[in-house]
């Protein structure tokens, strides 16, 4: 057999070709990579829409996180509230409490992420909740299209607390899509930077190892 | 079968990193300098190989390779897989520094247990066709024990342990053919390009100098 004759060369010139091997097996895993990646990492993001949390759960490469449960809980630690997340890794609910909220995601097989979201985020609810729906309801339809017996001149008479709940209206329904979208690009998968870099650095780890074995080798 | 953090209890978090760090201890007693090189290429295939993501269905999961390491590394597979875990915790973000142990362990663990039930296909005498055969079942078998490990790990946090373990090992019955198949084509890939890679593993180190 040619096996025991190899056996023997061992400092031959075969010995560029496991490096070759090598990179062939890191060009394939490359290639393969850039399909979406599941089962390594999940996050969670949530963001204020008027009186309700939504939240978006994603793996890392962008796929939803269904039917996992998620937990809310108070600045306190006190569980406010639990679900499962939809088949778009959506999972929403009505503020529950004006305090820090700590939403917990806690997929499958060991996987865990969380969202702190501030007090301070859910203040425009606070405030909507407290000069009450009816009035904010009545100053959106003059809004959109006043009444007749209004005369166009007229200003419509607004309290800074009305004016502030109208503007975190609009902004919670104007940056809702954006939130949605961050929520997604948090789910990315590893970039192709970070994956040549670890390469490198463990090509540099062995580097080092051979380094240290050779100066102790002329040492002796 | 990155285990993120904040799942596990202290308890189990620190057994795990003690254990793992016992496996490394093991592994770089038993590294020769020439053995460097190759330790350091698995390690990275091993890094990148978790990026190779097999579709299951709906869902999809990720190669391990860990069956590779074990095969052709035995107790090195520690330090290569505990290399490897640590730069995905830290670049990927996949795990995190406080699971690294518990990570290590069910990954390593299996490895080294799987090279010493099929390791022996590498023994010269053995029949041409024996190498491919147990390096898939060291593949196969190296996910298997991990996906229970890694149920294990969770049961001792006070998870159901039954539930857990077949979720896990449903989702990567696939992942274990597909790696026993890769293992498989990297041993026979070895065996014609660089065949002392194999034959090494099992001659006594010391007799060679």
């Amino acid at each position: 057999m040619s096996q025991s004759a190899h056996c023997n060369d061992r400092r031959s010139p075969r010995r560029g070709r496991i490096v070759f091997s090598a990179l062939v097996f890191a060009a394939l895993g490359w290639i393969l990579a850039s399909t979406p990646v599941w089962a390594h990492m999940v996050t969670i993001l949530g963001w204020v829409e008027g009186d309700r949390v939504y939240t978006r759960s994603t793996f890392s490469g962008g796929q939803s996180v269904i039917d996992s449960l998620v937990v809310v809980y108070d600045d306190q630690g006190n569980e406010l509230l639990e679900g499962k997340t939809d088949e778009e890794g959506g999972f929403s609910f009505k503020v529950p409490k004006r305090s820090d909220l700590k939403i917990v995601l806690k997929a499958p097989m060991g996987h865990m992420a969380e969202y702190k979201m501030a007090a301070s985020e859910l203040i425009g609810e606070a405030r909507a909740s407290e000069t009450g729906s009816p009035e904010v309801e009545a100053v959106a339809s003059s809004h959109d299209s006043p009444p007749p017996e209004v005369p166009a001149t007229a200003t419509v008479a607004l309290t800074r607390e009305e004016f502030h709940a109208l503007i975190d209206e609009s902004l919670d329904r104007k940056l809702a899509p954006i939130f949605s979208l961050l929520a997604q690009q948090a789910g990315r998968g590893p970039r192709v930077s970070e994956v040549i870099g670890g390469v490198g650095y463990i090509l540099g780890l062995v580097g080092v190892a051979l380094y240290v074995v050779s100066r102790g080798r002329k040492g002796l | 079968m990155h285990i993120s953090e904040g799942v596990l209890s202290p308890g189990v978090l620190v057994a795990g990193a003690a254990l793992s760090a016992a496996g490394v201890a093991a592994g770089l007693r038993k590294l020769e300098n020439e053995e460097i090189p190759s330790v350091g290429i698995l390690s990275a295939a091993f890094f990148v190989g978790s990026l190779v993501r097999v579709p299951v269905g709906p869902a999809s999961v990720h190669l391990t390779l860990n069956g590779l390491l074990g095969f052709l590394l035995g107790w090195k597979a520690f330090p290569a897989i505990l290399v490897g875990l640590t730069l995905q915790a830290l670049l990927f973000q996949f795990g995190g520094i406080t699971t690294l142990g518990v990570n290590t362990l069910v990954m390593a663990l299996p490895a080294v247990m799987c090279h010493y039930l099929f390791g022996w296909g590498m023994r010269k005498g053995t029949r041409p066709h024996v190498l491919p055969l147990t390096a898939f079942a060291c593949g196969f078998s190296a996910v298997l024990i991990s996906g229970l490990l890694l149920g294990f790990s969770l049961y001792l946090t006070g998870e159901a342990f039954l539930p857990v373990a077949k979720v896990v090992v449903a989702a990567h019955f696939p992942v274990m053919v597909v790696e026993g198949g890769v293992t498989a084509a990297c041993v026979l890939f070895l065996r014609r390009v660089k065949p002392e890679l194999l034959e090494g593993c099992f001659e006594p180190k010391r007799a060679l100098q």
